[in-house]
């Protein structure tokens, strides 16, 4: 009996498991090899992580954050930010981990994109590092910085202020300040062990200021008046009233407490009825909360979804900001749900109750009402180049959705403008915008969060914005001349 | 029609390849002096030091082989000894490479006083044991000169073995057993495989693999015409008659118990397979590999239920999902992995306590088994980064992977020489499996035959278990990659399995005897 034939088989049977091996090792180091490289557990790509300069971010031609050499071996780079706290809320930090910007462009800034390995291929495939791209942002810095230091002294003592300005034909955000901020020079990796405790104090803050989380983006505030634009449009689109529709503005009972629901004034306006640009431009609660009534929050809440509420707006991938909420019901601490009652629904008409929403979320309501309804996507970054200057991504603007029709829109533009012309914001008719105020309550002991919402210039409205701060007193006053300098600057040519 | 082995032997030049053996072992030197001088390069920024030692000391050695290849056996396989001496030589370098004693940097922090990483990569260790290992199998092909005449004395040939099959299989049983013994046994690394002998510490398994090709040989040989022939047929399989396999099984069985008990499931792989293929090709009986592979099957349910072999249960679990057990994971009744690693409040909580491996603790408390996958993903974490070309030798980090220069030196080398130098390596040891596969059919000797095959199929299926483990292509078991792992035994065993196949890929070669003189009508009769 020979055994040639066996043997035979046995050494294709070999040849087999050899076959088998190489096409693992080829399936590993061909295929998984990305996904190996960035799995989170893969301790080598964070000592990779400083071994190399990261790309810079700049914005209208001035390079805010850059890779610098350390001169030691690990960091071998560390990152500097110019003016950090004034432009943090945008570009966020990188010590390993990054927020914002940092972190939404973090594969391009360290040059693991595809679209920067896939343009040097050959770099890749000889295992030479390709060098990381250069970002440059939407946001005006001369602008940012008027915006920073306008909520840092209008904004009470520990407490929070915000601003937001958006291009309302692109969606191109042009501001995004935040006052309190946080330097993420103190936390880049050159800082070592000193920055990763002073990171541990930033994210371990207990208090009502959280430097890591900025109050533009990615913080809800009640909105108070400055959310009748929304109850307004949602009130022209479902009850067919428009700007000169003839409304209550007298006394309101609530139903279910039976108290009355009280107006700043009951002057003006406000007396017992006007139409409702006047009641618009006097901010008559009573109105508001009927039409709120009139609606049911159900509707209210689908109204203001047009507008972004309700979601996260993501305005890069992975940078989504804070979601807006106009809640139908809510979940106390046990969690059990507590639907939002009538009382509830009439107080949620004019940004009170349960509403909340971030600055981001107020300027793309004014955004819509200064561009016939249509919000544009907000988004940061204009341009990434390669090291070569070649480009890798350039934004183009997205329509995020038509919050209401083009004629509703410039009724509400008109109402703005009311505002400033014959309303509550008659402190700021030399500043060439128009908008709505809004101070909304946050309890007892707690100052008022203080708006002012709307667009400018005044006659062709181009940008919109909001600004917040947090302290006593009312938004004309205390937002509105902050609103006032940052589109000053927005303006100037 | 004849068969393949006389079809091969009628084709065979019946030449002396030793030029091209000699070229090929130069280019083999050469691979491997570049190798260390692109570590000292790469890392030192200078050609090392260690190049004259290392790299010469290898050349002598090699050369030396080559001689006394070319003398005593002058008609063997080109290939065999050039393949080995390169994977030798890169196994060496990676391990030079991997230990940092070999750096000037080190040296120079140590000598500062400053506080260094451990390792346990050990070059002046490896390079003695390929001193040792290189040496006998110039020892082995001296030794089995002369084939023709098995009765010389001093003269110990692949064939004399035949004669000593039974005191072989009790050899191995023996060095399977020595390591539970208590005083010679050590526990490394949560294998028991070990034993101390002196100064070092010797893994009998890596002999034992060499003894039991031996005695399967051997003992098939003899009842493989009764095996297949006679027998009960029951359903499609025919079952030898107990008498015949019976021993065979006993001894099996054996070994698989013995390993088993010492938690040495790769070599109880291997040797499941050497038995299955040997089993197959001394018989040609299919059915019974099926029948092999069923007992494989039940083998491995019955270690599943078993509550002591509950990290076979792991291993298999770890190797479809490793990414729960990262840096560890608990491995419920219920199948669901939950993580203890040091992020987890319970590491954490049994950390506080002092407790000395708190996963382990943790895992102990919520009632499964710990494991831990960090090094088989470090492994392959380790093979990403060297993509398609590596990162060259000296410029990675391989060093972040356990054991690296051991279980997983494959990982390491894939880090460093990328796709492109894995694929090489696979493709030697594919060269040499099947040029001992080719020695394997052009032997007349039925023994010899089974002999070759066999050792030819256990390097590749080592190969095959450690390198697949490694890669997760199968689940992880411990085993030494052939000639690139640092290890003595290992190293030693494979030496002597070389010059085995050398000596037989001689005798298979070398013309059959001629007659001295025209002697008329009188005709030669070949015993072979």
């Amino acid at each position: 009996m020979n055994m040639d034939k066996p043997i035979r088989r046995v050494a294709i049977f070999g040849l087999l498991l050899f076959f088998g091996l190489m096409a693992q090792v080829n399936y590993v180091q061909g295929s998984q090899a990305d996904n190996l490289r960035t799995d989170a557990r893969n301790s080598r790509q964070y000592s990779d992580l400083f071994n190399s300069p990261r790309g810079t971010i700049s914005a209208g031609g001035e390079v805010l954050v850059s890779s610098t050499e350390t001169h030691k071996d690990n960091p071998k780079y560390g990152r500097s930010y110019k003016d950090g706290p004034v432009f943090a809320p945008v570009t966020g930090y990188f010590n390993g981990n990054a927020t914002q910007v940092e972190r939404a462009y973090n594969s391009l800034l360290g040059g693991k994109d595809k679209r920067i390995t896939q343009q040097r291929w050959f770099d890749t495939f000889i295992g030479k590092k390709a060098e990381g791209a250069n970002l440059e942002l939407t946001i005006n810095p001369r602008a940012q910085r008027v915006a920073y230091e306008k909520l840092k002294g209008q904004t009470q003592e520990g407490r929070r202020g915000g601003a937001v300005v958006i291009d309302v034909r692109t969606g191109a955000v042009q501001v995004a300040a935040s006052w309190p901020s946080f330097d993420p020079n103190e936390i880049a990796p050159q800082t070592g062990d000193k920055g990763v405790k002073r990171l541990n104090e930033l994210d371990g803050a207990t208090g009502v200021i959280k430097p890591l989380v900025d109050n533009a983006l990615s913080q809800t505030f009640p909105p108070g008046s400055s959310f009748k634009a929304v109850t307004s449009a949602v009130g022209m689109q479902d009850l067919n009233v428009n700007s000169s529709t003839t409304v209550n503005t007298g006394q309101l009972i609530l139903p279910e407490s039976g108290r009355p629901l009280p107006n700043s004034h009951d002057s003006g306006s406000c007396a017992g009825s006007a139409p409702l640009k006047g009641a618009f431009a006097e901010s008559c609660n009573t109105s508001f909360a009927k039409m709120a009534l009139d609606l049911g929050i159900q509707q209210l809440h689908d109204g203001a979804e047009k507008f972004g509420f309700g979601k996260r707006v993501n305005l890069e991938p992975d940078f989504p900001a804070a979601k807006s909420e106009v809640p139908v019901s809510v979940q106390d601490a046990s969690g059990k749900t507590i639907p939002t009652g009538k009382d509830g629904t009439a107080r949620s008409g004019i940004g009170q109750e349960n509403v909340r929403a971030t600055p981001l979320q107020m300027a793309m309501v004014a955004a819509a009402i200064a561009n016939k309804g249509k919000i544009m996507n907000p988004y940061v970054v204009q341009k990434a180049r390669a090291k070569d200057q070649s480009e890798l991504y350039n934004a183009s603007p997205k329509l995020f959705g038509q919050a209401m029709t083009g004629d509703q829109a410039s009724q509400l533009e008109d109402m703005m403008r009311a505002v400033v012309s014959e309303g509550t914001a008659k402190n700021l008719q030399s500043a060439n915008i128009a908008g709505k105020t809004g101070t909304a309550e946050q309890g007892q002991g707690i100052p008022n969060s203080r708006w002012f919402v709307g667009f400018g210039p005044f006659d062709n409205p181009r940008y919109a914005f909001a600004v917040i701060t947090e302290g006593p007193g009312d938004g004309a006053t205390n937002a509105g001349p902050v609103a006032a300098a940052i589109m000053a600057q927005v303006l100037k040519k | 029609m004849s068969s393949i082995g006389a079809q091969i032997r009628a084709h065979l030049p019946y030449q002396r390849r030793n030029a091209a053996s000699f070229a090929l072992l130069i280019f083999a030197m050469v691979l491997t002096l570049s190798a260390f001088a692109e570590v000292g390069l790469a890392r030192d920024g200078y050609i090392p030091k260690g190049l004259f030692l290392y790299g010469g000391g290898l050349v002598v050695l090699a050369f030396g082989a080559y001689f006394v290849q070319a003398k005593f056996a002058p008609y063997a396989d080109p290939l065999l000894l050039p393949l080995s001496v390169a994977l030798n030589g890169i196994g060496l370098a990676m391990i030079y490479r991997l230990d940092l004693d070999t750096s000037e940097d080190h040296r120079v922090a140590a000598a500062a006083g400053k506080k260094l990483l451990k390792d346990a990569a050990d070059a002046p260790g490896q390079l003695m044991w390929t001193f040792v290992g290189i040496g006998l199998f110039v020892t082995a092909i001296v030794i089995m000169r002369d084939t023709d005449k098995p009765d010389a004395p001093l003269s110990f040939t692949p064939k004399t073995a035949q004669r000593y099959t039974y005191l072989i299989g009790l050899g191995a049983i023996i060095l399977l057993l020595l390591p539970i013994v208590p005083g010679i046994g050590a526990e490394i690394n949560g294998a028991r495989v070990w034993i101390a002998l002196g100064p070092f510490s010797v893994q009998p398994g890596e002999f034992a693999k060499l003894l039991l090709v031996v005695f399967f040989a051997g003992y098939l040989v003899n009842k493989r015409q009764a095996m297949s022939l006679i027998g009960k047929k029951i359903g499609p399989f025919s079952l030898p008659r107990a008498r015949d396999l019976g021993p065979i099984l006993v001894i099996w069985f054996f070994c698989l118990g013995v390993l088993f008990m010492q938690k040495d499931l790769g070599t109880a792989l291997l040797f499941f397979g050497l038995f299955v293929s040997m089993l197959y090709i001394a018989t040609q009986r299919l059915s019974w590999v099926m029948i092999g592979m069923g007992l494989l099957a039940v083998g491995v349910f019955v270690a599943t239920l078993l509550p002591f072999m509950g990290h076979v249960n792991q291993r298999i679990d770890i190797w479809q999902n490793p990414k729960p057990y990262f840096d560890g994971g608990c491995l419920l009744e219920s199948g669901k992995v939950v993580p203890v690693n040091p992020d987890t409040d319970i590491f954490k909580k049994y950390k506080a306590k002092g407790s000395v491996s708190p996963g382990f603790s943790a895992c102990a408390e919520l009632g499964g088994e710990y494991s831990d996958s960090a090094q088989l993903m470090k492994g392959l974490f380790a093979l990403g980064q060297g993509g398609v070309l590596g990162t060259g030798l000296g410029q990675g980090e391989p060093w972040r992977t356990p054991l690296s220069f051991s279980d997983f030196i494959f990982d390491s080398l894939g880090e460093e020489l990328g796709l492109t130098g894995l694929m090489v390596l696979l493709l030697v040891y594919a060269l040499i499996v099947q040029r001992g596969m080719k020695t394997a059919v052009a032997a007349r000797d039925p023994f010899l035959k089974l002999f070759a095959g066999g050792v030819s199929f256990v390097l590749g299926l080592q190969v095959f278990v450690i390198v697949g483990g490694v890669t997760r292509l199968i689940p992880l078991t411990g085993l030494t990659t052939p000639f690139l792992s640092q290890g003595g035994s290992s190293l030693m065993a494979n030496w002597i399995l070389i010059a085995i196949l050398v000596r037989m890929s001689h005798d298979a070669r070398k013309p059959a005897p001629q007659a001295i003189q025209d002697e008329g009508m009188t005709q030669i009769v070949s015993t072979r």
